[in-house]
């Protein structure tokens, strides 16, 4: 069993009498850890396909399992808990609240768990200081700059590291230099939780940061291959090891870190 | 979520749009205060009608006459001791006054070294005496003891005036009189000092050596010697006329006094003394008609101040609805005002519910986050509303009275004024949970509208 389970997922929007079939049949499964691009052009069913996972939109036929729960027969108030449990978001448009902070930004997620405020504050500031905004923890959003934004953005979707994080186009707001910036510290930090990754996007040089694309045309799954640009096969299983190596180091020093903090 | 941090969240988002938020509390806080206003001037109202009636008489009082004709063909009935115990048992009652009038005909009473000083007229009157104050009884001096023991004898303000001097054959009567320097004639004698004889008449014969004549008796059948334990305050004792010139013993004394003047005269087939007039004292005011009911289906005629209360509150009341109803309007448009602020402000802020429905907020907190934000607004508006009506309440008592021409119901002979405008305790809380709860229910619906945001709203981009 995947960690996600897409069958056969269909979504059909009706404008006036026209039926629009947004995506046609779709089955996908994606494993723990793995960093999957969904790539398409605008109009080509990617931003519909990751609302459905999400559990934004309701499917018109098919089911998405995330973690073995049905995402599609949710209910509202079963959503929530289910976003607060396993999902992250990053948005394209930042999305941060003008009224609040950085550090009150990021803690929000934590927040609408009740957690109290000392405590996640903490690891507010704590996840600022990963994405190298240590300067800007008292920041209101306009004050600060579109990469800076989404850097509070990614901390405060990893917050309380989600298994499956999904980002919708979390660079189509900003220039190259930052794009690469930004896309770095969100690979980076989910490489190192060991978290699941959904990034759509229409561009081939975001692709490139995943570890497998999905390519999306017109609603169907045109190709799935995984991204040899950064890993060529052969080293493939050699640089897995390494990773989960690493990465079990580094889930033991989160936790004695969190453990400190308590 | 932790309720502090909802409460936090909607002080934040009431705060980001301060002016609309202070326009609309403004509109509560108008609204509020209208109804406290107007509350409170009915209310003023109904204790100035409270005062004016309590001026005739106490109205938890219930006054009960024997021997009065109430149809002109059923015999009138007698208030005998057995019905007193009856109405004694009646539901609500908390006190009877029974009074046992025994005249001038039957009793003699002196006063003074030698019998100097002789009554001419007027009753002696048996009561229980630990009752007299709470039926309105004042005392100008001296107090009911608590034992009042069969020799103690209370007067009225002016009874010591209908004695005459027996030693004077010339103005040998007095009578309270303005002097020149604005006090009033002194009585030949002040009874808290000087001894009192009660003796029971034998055999009368009317002698007329004053201005008005008296009773002679040609003997004194069960000569008693009294001491004047208080003088009533006729003035202020509620109505009760008899606090002029009674003289007040216990029951038990007067109902000797009778059966030695029956037994004295050899009067045959005597019946029981009867009670001329009996009081009922009623728990509560919205009592009194219940009980008095119950007492005129006895057959007996009674009297209180409940007809003439209840027409004066049917009138006031009418009035006081109709202010509060003004009022309401009022505090009716600033819910109107309420709800459409919340409505702006859901629309602006889509997007960021959207967030945070898509960040894992739950339905239930975004609700309570809007709600609370309503009550706040209601619950601010009410505060101000009623610290701006203790200001308005405060104006209308100093100025009110005069600037509206109401002196002739709200001033008083003394001079002092009573309020116009009345603020209780109760009126406080009510008004700041009246306002809390028009908050919360103009809230409601945008709540409801919030909720049904779609977390897609976040995703939609500009």
């Amino acid at each position: 069993m995947s960690f996600i389970e897409v069958d056969n997922l269909r979504k059909v929007y009706r404008i006036g009498n026209e039926k629009v079939i947004a995506l046609d049949s779709i089955s996908l499964n994606i494993e723990k850890g793995e960093i999957c691009c969904i790539l398409g052009t605008s109009g080509s069913g990617k931003s519909t396909f990751l609302n459905m996972l999400a559990g934004l939109e309701k499917a018109t036929k098919g089911t998405v399992k995330i973690n073995g729960r049905e995402v599609t027969s949710m209910t509202e108030k079963e959503l929530a808990e289910f976003r607060q449990e396993t999902t992250g978001f990053i948005f394209q448009s930042y999305n941060l609240l003008a009224s609040m902070n950085a550090v009150e930004n990021v803690a929000m997620p934590l927040m609408f768990k009740g957690v109290h405020p000392l405590i996640r504050n903490n690891r507010a500031k704590k996840m600022l200081r990963a994405v190298g905004l240590e300067k800007r923890l008292y920041h209101k959003p306009t004050q600060m700059s579109g990469g800076q934004q989404q850097r509070v953005g990614i901390a405060r979707a990893l917050i309380s590291k989600p298994p499956v994080v999904f980002a919708d186009e979390p660079t189509g707001n900003l220039d190259t230099k930052t794009t690469a910036e930004v896309m770095e510290i969100v690979v980076r930090m989910c490489r190192k939780h060991n978290l699941t990754l959904i990034l759509v996007t229409h561009d081939n040089d975001i692709a490139k940061y995943a570890d497998r694309i999905v390519h999306i045309v017109d609603g169907k799954i045109e190709s799935d291959y995984p991204n040899v640009s950064i890993v060529p096969p052969e080293e493939k299983k050699l640089t897995e090891t390494e990773r989960i190596l690493e990465n079990l180091n580094k889930i033991n020093d989160t936790e004695e870190n969190e453990n400190e903090n308590q | 979520m932790r309720i502090l941090d909802i409460i936090g969240m909607s002080f934040k988002s009431l705060w980001r749009r301060k002016v609309r938020t202070l326009l609309t509390v403004l509109g509560v806080v108008i609204g509020s205060c209208a109804i406290v206003v107007m509350i409170s001037l009915g209310l003023g109202m109904d204790n100035a009608m409270k005062y004016y009636l309590t001026q005739f008489g106490d109205l938890n009082v219930i006054t009960v006459y024997g021997n009065v004709w109430t149809d002109g063909q059923t015999e009138p009935m007698k208030i005998t001791e057995e019905n007193v115990e009856y109405i004694k048992t009646i539901e609500n009652v908390e006190g009877i006054f029974p009074k046992l009038a025994i005249n001038s005909e039957m009793v003699s009473v002196c006063a003074g070294r030698g019998e100097r000083y002789r009554r001419m007229y007027g009753e002696i009157y048996g009561v229980y005496p630990e009752y007299l104050e709470k039926f309105g009884y004042k005392f100008k001096e001296g107090e009911v003891p608590e034992i009042f023991s069969q020799n103690f004898i209370i007067f009225g303000e002016q009874s010591a005036y209908n004695f005459f001097d027996t030693k004077k054959k010339r103005n040998n009567t007095t009578y309270p009189q303005e002097q020149e320097d604005g006090t009033m004639s002194d009585p030949f004698f002040n009874p808290m000092e000087e001894q009192i004889l009660v003796y029971v008449n034998n055999t009368n014969k009317f002698v007329e050596d004053n201005m008005w004549g008296h009773y002679e008796s040609a003997g004194k059948a069960y000569e008693h010697k009294m001491t004047c334990v208080g003088i009533l305050d006729a003035e202020n004792s509620g109505g009760n006329w008899e606090a002029f010139d009674g003289l007040f013993v216990s029951m038990d004394f007067a109902d000797e006094l009778y059966d030695s003047y029956v037994k004295a005269n050899k009067i045959k087939d005597a019946k029981p003394p009867e009670i001329s007039e009996l009081k009922i004292y009623v728990n509560d005011i919205n009592n009194v008609a219940t009980v008095q009911e119950q007492i005129e289906a006895m057959g007996y005629y009674c009297d209180s101040m409940e007809s003439a209360r209840q027409s004066m509150q049917g009138q006031l009341g009418s009035l006081e609805a109709m202010l509060g109803g003004l009022a309401a309007i009022s505090l009716f448009v600033a819910a109107i005002g309420i709800t459409n602020t919340m409505i702006m402000s859901i629309y602006e802020r889509t997007r960021e519910i959207g967030v945070m429905k898509v960040l894992g907020c739950k339905i239930k907190n975004i609700r309570e986050m809007f709600l609370i934000e309503a009550a706040c607004i209601g619950f601010v508006g009410g505060i101000a509303g009623v610290l701006l009506s203790f200001i308005i309440s405060f104006i209308f008592n100093k100025f009110g009275s005069s600037m509206l021409g109401l002196d002739y119901m709200y001033q008083l002979n003394d001079g002092t004024t009573l309020p116009i405008s009345l603020i209780p305790f109760w009126l406080v809380i009510v008004a700041l949970l009246f306002s809390t709860f028009v908050g919360i229910a103009s809230g409601f619906y945008p709540a409801n509208r919030a909720v049904k945001i779609s977390a897609l709203e976040a995703i939609k981009n500009e």
